[in-house]
């Protein structure tokens, strides 16, 4: 398992925060090149109109990408992006994933369109409406609950953001979670330490994510949420004979791969002009 | 004998449940003990404990993977705690969840604030794509559940505590969007509606008293059915005084009265005081003024209360 830069720390420390650097000789991986498509497309969707939710798309982008690979080809597993303010994100790793087969770009958040800031389900592929944040952890149990009374080895993954992890309904769902064994849900938390108002160290801080996870009577692991790879290997197990669920602690950069914005707390919503998005296209990895 | 609202629920889905395998019953710890559907079923029985959000989450999780989920909680904790999870999962997603909500109203009686609930019609009606039912007595509970089991549609359930009415008659399977009981009435009179348990209980004591009113009893009180309804009340009558144990605000009376343009609606409901003292249902609900005097009094411009001597020449009725 790969260990974050930042693991152990005591809440989250992050203005400045370092610009990550991609391995010198990086091996071709078809996740981190989806991912970085993906990425394009966000950049894509900030420079609409209405501009997005920058930050939380690009650091969650990831574990969408490897979550979403899973799904794409089992029927019997699903994902939901409990933090659906990171509706760009989802529509972009969908779309490279081959999930949905409308290109989002070109619609998000016009008029008459359903490619709205947060989702919802009437977008293929969009499995509950989220946005109001902590209810994708719940829903995201009650799938893996009916893949378990079936029979069958699906999972329920939920990617919820740090900050949402403040919503009262997500340790309600811990609780239920742990209290009926459902071993084949998934929570990852794209830990990337901001929220809509700033750092979630300086709002309200979550000490000891994992022992609290570990308490919840959860398996832990907490993992680079940007090595795309191992997050997919993560995913990959039939979870159908355990009983515990499993919380990841993916650690990320809000505004991953786009060094102007990240580990910036105001790249949680951003508006840009098309040439900026044409220089950020470039730059982006 | 007939059994409570709640009673019937339970027994009702026990028995779908023989014979259908993907209904699933869920309680918040408050489904009691000795529950039939955990002795007949105990792995389809999940008492989630006190999680009422989640279970309503959940149960649309349960729902998208191909089951049926009855959820059951109290009504308060169920439209008012859980209220994002029911405009979420039964309204925008349309999960296929039914949520039956008992304590209803102020049929908590001396449990106080917390547990009375007259504000669930207002929550729910605005939610679309919900169907909101208020079963008077046994046999429309189990119609509705079967209703809400065979459709799959999202449902929710209003029921009170121990109360056990008798049903009314009707014809066919499901109860019907108005069900008439109007033999004997006169044409002209003023016409009771009635809504739920308390409304419906009445209303139908106002009319042993003066059988020549006649009177409208709903069970659905979700936009759809009210819809109708006051297509059909209109067809027949132009006063109606609507019986209900909610707040004005975003109740059945409000809505017909929206709905019956150039018509009378009066509402006798539970009006807009907060329940504040112990007592039986009977005694917070004479507190708030939902009672027969209240209803009588609302008839008074049409209809003299019984044993009332007839007005002297000029005075008044």
């Amino acid at each position: 398992m790969t260990t974050s830069t930042q693991a152990g720390r005591p809440g989250l420390v992050l203005a400045p925060f370092p610009a990550t650097t991609p391995p010198a000789i990086a091996a071709f991986s078809p996740l981190r090149e989806r991912a970085l498509a993906a990425r394009r497309m966000v950049i894509d969707m900030a420079a609409t109109p209405t501009g997005c939710h920058l930050g939380g798309s690009l650091s969650a982008m990831d574990i969408l990408i490897a979550a979403l690979d899973r799904t794409a080809t089992d029927a019997d597993s699903e994902v939901v992006l409990s933090k659906g303010h990171a509706a760009a994100g989802l529509y972009a790793a969908m779309y490279v994933t081959g999930i949905l087969g409308e290109h989002p770009v070109p619609h998000y958040g016009a008029p008459t369109h359903h490619f709205t800031g947060h989702p919802g389900p009437s977008v293929e592929g969009v499995r509950f409406p989220t946005g109001s944040l902590g209810h994708g952890a719940p829903y995201a149990l009650g799938w893996a609950l009916s893949r378990r009374l079936a029979g069958t080895p699906g999972l329920g993954i939920a990617v919820l953001g740090d900050g949402e992890l403040q919503e009262g309904l997500v340790w309600e769902t811990c609780q239920v979670a742990a209290a009926q064994r459902v071993g084949n849900l998934i929570v990852v938390v794209d830990r990337n330490g901001g929220q809509n108002d700033g750092l979630v160290a300086d709002i309200s801080p979550e000490p000891r994510l994992a022992e609290r996870f570990d308490a919840f009577g959860f398996e832990v692991r907490q993992v680079d949420g940007h090595d795309v790879d191992a997050l997919r290997d993560l995913f990959e197990p039939d979870r159908s004979d355990r009983d515990r669920p499993l919380a990841i602690i993916a650690d990320t950069v809000k505004g991953k791969g786009l060094r102007p914005v990240e580990g910036k707390a105001a790249s949680h919503y951003v508006s840009i002009d098309a040439r900026r998005a044409a220089a950020w296209k470039e730059i982006v990895r | 004998m007939t059994l409570p609202g709640r009673t019937a629920y339970r027994d009702e889905l026990t028995r779908i449940a023989a014979d259908n395998p993907r209904i699933l019953c869920l309680e918040a710890d408050l489904g009691g003990r000795g529950h039939p559907f955990a002795t007949a079923y105990p792995d389809r029985f999940f008492n989630v404990g006190i999680a009422e959000g989640t279970m309503i989450d959940m149960a649309a999780g349960l729902a998208e993977g191909g089951y049926q989920p009855f959820v059951s909680t109290f009504a308060p904790f169920a439209a008012l705690r859980a209220a994002e999870s029911l405009k979420l999962a039964l309204g925008y997603l349309g999960a296929g969840v039914t949520v039956v909500a008992p304590y209803a109203g102020v049929s908590g009686g001396w449990f106080g604030t917390t547990h009375h609930c007259l504000e669930d019609f207002a929550v729910l009606r605005a939610i679309p794509g919900v169907t909101v039912a208020a079963p008077y007595g046994e046999e429309e509970m189990r119609a509705v559940i079967r209703r809400a089991a065979r459709t799959g549609e999202p449902h929710y359930i209003r029921t009170g505590r121990n109360a056990a009415p008798v049903s009314l008659p009707w014809e066919g399977t499901d109860p019907p969007v108005v069900n008439w009981d109007d033999a004997g009435a006169e044409a002209g009179r003023t016409c009771l509606v009635s809504v739920g348990e308390v409304g419906t209980d009445l209303c139908l004591a106002v009319r042993r008293a003066r059988p020549a009113l006649p009177h409208a009893h709903l069970c659905f009180v979700d936009q759809p059915h009210l819809e109708r309804a006051a297509a059909e009340l209109a067809e027949r009558f132009d006063r109606f005084v609507v019986v209900e144990e909610h707040r004005p605000a975003g109740g059945v009376g409000s809505a017909l009265a929206l709905l019956l343009p150039g018509r009378e609606v009066r509402s006798v409901d539970a009006g807009d005081r907060w329940p504040v003292h112990g007592g039986s249902h009977e005694q917070v609900l004479d507190e708030l003024g939902l009672n027969e005097a209240a209803l009588w009094k609302a008839l008074a411009p049409y209809e003299a209360p019984p044993g009332t001597p007839p007005a002297a020449e000029g005075g008044k009725a």
